[in-house]
């Protein structure tokens, strides 16, 4: 996500840290297993694990997904103070305590003194995800889907496994699949997709699978991300008009009054009037990918998609009904989707 | 004019005029989205034609709403950078400053930052800019006190104070929203990407009085250059033409950071450059300067843009090449100044 | 076009410049000598505007200083300092131009006038060939007499010299001096220099005024004056006035 200069240097470092041994585990326990995370780092894991702190929000939502909730420590800044469907999924977080700083900056102290057997953290947070490890003395893995539907499937067989959940895992996954493999596949090449996310026209991921799923092509796809650990590139505005998507996208997972980019800035921007997407004015608000992703959201975002994309084949497309099925399944609670609807305004989406 | 100097200055003046309308036209013709020449010539010929339109097909939206306000906006900028570097030289009595060294770049950038993420769109960031580059200003001459003309206080105080305002800076980042954030971070790498015409409408005006006031003001540079005391009895009110000078500079600077910003060094390798070629008069260095750091600023939005499909920050760009650029000047031009 | 002092304090830091009352006549050559120190510099740096006095206690040419505009006080007194503080290299003739700053409006640039009179200054004090020069290229003694002409160039009445032959070889010493001998006899300037050769003094004056710790002590033609009372008062050790081959010598 940071595009800045220092990410050289810091990628420097952080390689150079990483040829250092890494730090063990403390805990005594006999049998541990390994992670490979998003970092490539390898990261020993206790087998059994009682105490979690996650600061990346799409783990904690797999980890209540799984129903290890009871197992949460502690909850990160975003969670606690931003999120508006997290409560509902999972009421308990109340009581839990908040264990980073505004901007995600984890309270090393606090960490420590809540004793975690295992910490997650977002790969995007690279430059104290090595330090985190070495001064908590704690296993620290890095772990985030970046846009592709396999991370998120390993990353819910490895919770699965390390939680003791694995048949709930497993119960997930095979839902998961279902509902987003082959929605949307057919015989003709879909449209040509650009995605605008994170605030700004010209940022955009490089992976994003559910317009993959949905039978769409990013046009994105194949550039280099701009940093280690994100999915992020930048283009620029004549890229834009290079490609001539048929559809784009707009992050839309901000209540309408903080969205930087809006369908109606897309759409009356005089630079963009040659696109065909906006000629034909397919520019439309999707969920989006930021630096976490909440599987949930992702299944009703992938059959939104394609409903999107091929507007003959799913005529009776009903948002609410997909989002209550997905969240009751996820978190048995569909009212959490509910909520989630209600601030995002997502119901004015596709009524135009 | 004087006499020697006159040769070179023959052609050299001209060129600097010249060259950056010749860049800007030439770099029409650069961009990711590959236009060619004869279109290009033809879309810009069918604006002047009747019946003709500036906008439907890619070429033109292309031409006319993107690659030539980033232009306009290059060559301006790169001007104004330029001339407010020569200008401050010669009131600071000092070489070694620029916009940068005053603070001006990092307190108009935080201005900026702090209109847009409390106050978005509600109120133009160049405003917040201006008056934090001022602000800057003002800080570095009361850290540097009376030893405002010599150079290494005022570096030191200009150091000071662009970290003071880059704390802020970090400060603003860490309390914005989530959202606010994303488009901040993106913005301060420094871009003439987020040139558009309704930016310039603004800008440009600003940028074209306050240059075509300090190059009015050129002849009276040498004056205040010679020292408060020489100038105190030649009969210049010191005083306030300096705080003219500062007020103009510091507002065409702010105008081009609110918009593209930080973008450095310009300001300090263009009169250098101009000084070595053709003297320290600045009734030259000012308008050559403003020829020549337009045209680098257009030369450099050109690699920015035109190397690869992303896009290279401005601002890495002129540090990377201003750095050793200045290192060179440091040990050659021994002759410029004591 | 003579320059009075009347109840002129001036302080700054630990020091004290007190003059109750002083004039400088027109058209002659007055020199200033005394110690390190004595105020001379300073009083001269009154007289140019450079320190700022208050009202009712210089005048230049009956005019109250203080109550001058900076333009018009710069046509009437020229300044010429010790060393020029030059930070930019500028060729010869546009550093005499900008003598002509107090009547050239803000936002212009010379006239044909104004370069006309800056070629005939440069002229007058011998530079002819060097307008395009640089600074740095000139000897010290040549950027003295640049400095002077660019004083010449403001086109005032009075000029303030400091210490003009500091750092001087005799000849150049001696060559200053009657060109500030030639600017009161042919231009019929007041000229006021600052000297520390007592004999370079005595031999070009009109009139000397001695000071010692911020006060005159002594003022008038060196004839009446000079006295070897005097000397010893002012530089506190005994000298013995000497005169041979129609010079006067001072031996210490």
């Amino acid at each position: 996500m940071k595009a800045s200069p220092r990410t050289v240097w810091t990628a420097l470092a952080v390689a150079a840290a990483l040829a250092l041994p890494v730090a063990p585990a403390v805990s005594d326990q006999v049998a541990r297993s390994v992670i490979l995370d998003n970092l490539d780092r390898r990261v020993e894991v206790p087998e059994r694990v009682e105490r979690i702190i996650s600061l990346e929000p799409e783990i904690t939502r797999l980890i209540v997904a799984l129903g290890a909730g009871g197992k949460l420590v502690g909850v990160d800044y975003f969670l606690k103070t931003q999120d508006r469907v997290f409560p509902l999924v999972f009421p308990s977080a109340r009581t839990l305590p908040v264990v980073s700083f505004q901007g995600q900056f984890p309270n090393f102290e606090e960490i420590i003194r809540l004793r975690p057997d295992l910490v997650f953290s977002s790969p995007s947070e690279f430059e104290w995800t090595q330090s985190l490890q070495q001064k908590i003395r704690t296993p620290v893995a890095a772990l985030a889907s970046l846009g592709k539907f396999a991370n998120l499937l390993e990353e819910t067989a490895v919770l699965g496994r390390i939680l003791g959940r694995a048949d709930r895992a497993r119960e997930l996954a095979l839902y998961f699949e279902a509902a987003t493999h082959g929605v949307g596949r057919n015989s003709l090449p879909g449209p040509r997709v650009y995605l605008s996310f994170w605030g700004s026209l010209l940022r955009t991921p490089v992976d994003y699978e559910p317009v993959e799923a949905a039978g769409g092509r990013n046009c994105a796809a194949g550039l280099l991300p701009a940093s280690l650990g994100s999915a992020a590139a930048t283009v620029q505005v004549e890229q834009i008009i290079r490609w001539n998507p048929d559809i784009i996208l707009i992050q839309g997972n901000y209540p309408p009054g903080e969205r930087a980019v809006t369908v109606e800035d897309v759409l009356s921007d005089s630079r963009l009037a040659s696109v065909r997407a906006v000629k034909e004015r397919r520019v439309y608000y999707t969920f989006g990918f930021w630096y976490w992703w909440d599987p949930a959201l992702v299944v009703v975002e992938t059959a939104y998609l394609a409903s999107l994309f091929h507007p003959a084949e799913f005529p009776g497309f009903d948002l609410d009904r997909a989002g209550r099925a997905a969240f009751g399944k996820f978190y048995g609670s569909a009212a959490a989707f509910s909520a989630l609807a209600e601030a995002l305004k997502c119901h004015d989406w596709v009524r135009r | 004019m004087t006499g020697s100097g006159a040769k070179t200055l023959r052609w050299l003046l001209p060129a600097a005029l010249v060259l950056p309308v010749v860049l800007l036209l030439a770099s029409l013709n650069l961009g990711v989205y590959h236009i060619p020449l004869g279109e290009v010539w033809r879309t810009l010929a069918g604006v002047f034609s009747p019946g003709g339109t500036a906008s439907g097909t890619p070429a033109a939206d292309i031409l006319f709403r993107i690659r030539l306000p980033r232009l306009l906006l290059a060559m301006f900028g790169g001007a104004a950078l330029a001339v407010s570097g020569a200008s401050l030289q010669a009131i600071f009595k000092n070489p070694l400053v620029f916009e940068f060294s005053l603070g001006i770049n990092f307190g108009s950038a935080f201005g900026a930052a702090l209109s847009l993420v409390f106050l978005g769109r509600a109120l133009p960031p160049q405003l917040s800019a201006f008056a934090f580059g001022v602000l800057a200003v003002g800080l570095v001459l009361f850290i540097a006190g009376k030893s405002i003309s010599q150079i290494v206080p005022v570096l030191l105080a200009g150091i000071i104070v662009s970290a003071l305002f880059q704390a802020l800076l970090s400060l603003v980042e860490f309390v914005a929203n989530p959202y606010a954030l994303q488009a901040l971070i993106f913005w301060l790498l420094g871009s003439l990407a987020q040139a558009t015409w309704a930016d310039l409408r603004v800008t440009l005006p600003v940028v074209g009085f306050g240059v075509a006031a300090l190059y009015g003001f050129r002849w009276r540079l040498n004056v205040l250059s010679l020292g408060d005391e020489e100038a105190r009895a030649l009969g210049v009110n010191v005083k306030w033409e300096r705080i003219l000078v500062i007020a103009v500079a510091t507002l065409i600077v702010a105008a081009v950071t609110a918009v593209a910003g930080v973008i450095s060094w310009v300001g300090l390798i263009v009169p250098h450059l101009v000084r070595m070629a053709a003297g320290a008069d600045n009734r030259k260095v000012v308008p050559l300067s403003a020829g020549f750091g337009a045209s680098l600023l257009i030369v450099a939005d050109d690699v920015a843009r035109g190397v690869a499909s992303f896009e290279i920050p401005i601002g890495i760009l002129t540090s990377v090449v201003g750095l050793p650029f200045f290192i060179l000047l440091l040990r050659k031009s021994r002759r410029i100044w004591q | 076009m003579n320059v009075r002092a009347g109840g002129l304090v001036f302080t700054y830091e630990d020091f004290r410049l007190d003059i109750p009352d002083l004039t400088l006549a027109a058209g002659c050559l007055t020199s200033i000598v005394g110690p390190n120190g004595a105020g001379k510099s300073t009083f001269l740096k009154c007289a140019a505007g450079v320190l700022a006095v208050p009202r009712g206690t210089l005048f230049v040419a009956g005019r109250d200083l203080a109550g001058l505009r900076g333009r018009d006080r710069a046509r009437l007194v020229g300044y010429v300092p010790q060393e020029p503080a030059f930070t930019f290299n500028y060729a010869v003739l546009d550093f005499v131009l900008t003598g002509r700053a107090a009547f050239i409006p803000a936002f212009s640039s010379p006239s044909s006038h104004d370069l006309k009179l800056a070629e005939e200054s440069l002229h007058y004090v011998g530079l002819d060939g060097f307008a395009d020069r640089t600074l740095l290229d000139l000897s010290s003694g040549e950027r003295r007499l640049a400095l002077i002409a660019r004083a010449l160039a403001q086109e005032s009445d009075i000029l303030l010299l400091d210490e003009p032959t500091s750092f001087l070889d005799p000849r150049h010493e001696v060559e200053t001096l009657a060109l500030c001998r030639r600017l009161a006899d042919e231009r019929a300037k007041t000229i006021i220099v600052t000297l520390h050769n007592l004999e370079m003094a005595v031999k070009y004056s009109d009139a000397m005024v001695f000071m010692k710790g911020g006060r005159v002590l002594a003022s008038g033609p060196p004839a009446e004056v000079l006295s070897e009372a005097l000397l010893r008062t002012v530089y506190d050790m005994d000298m013995k006035i000497v005169e041979c081959a129609g010079h006067i010598f001072f031996v210490k």
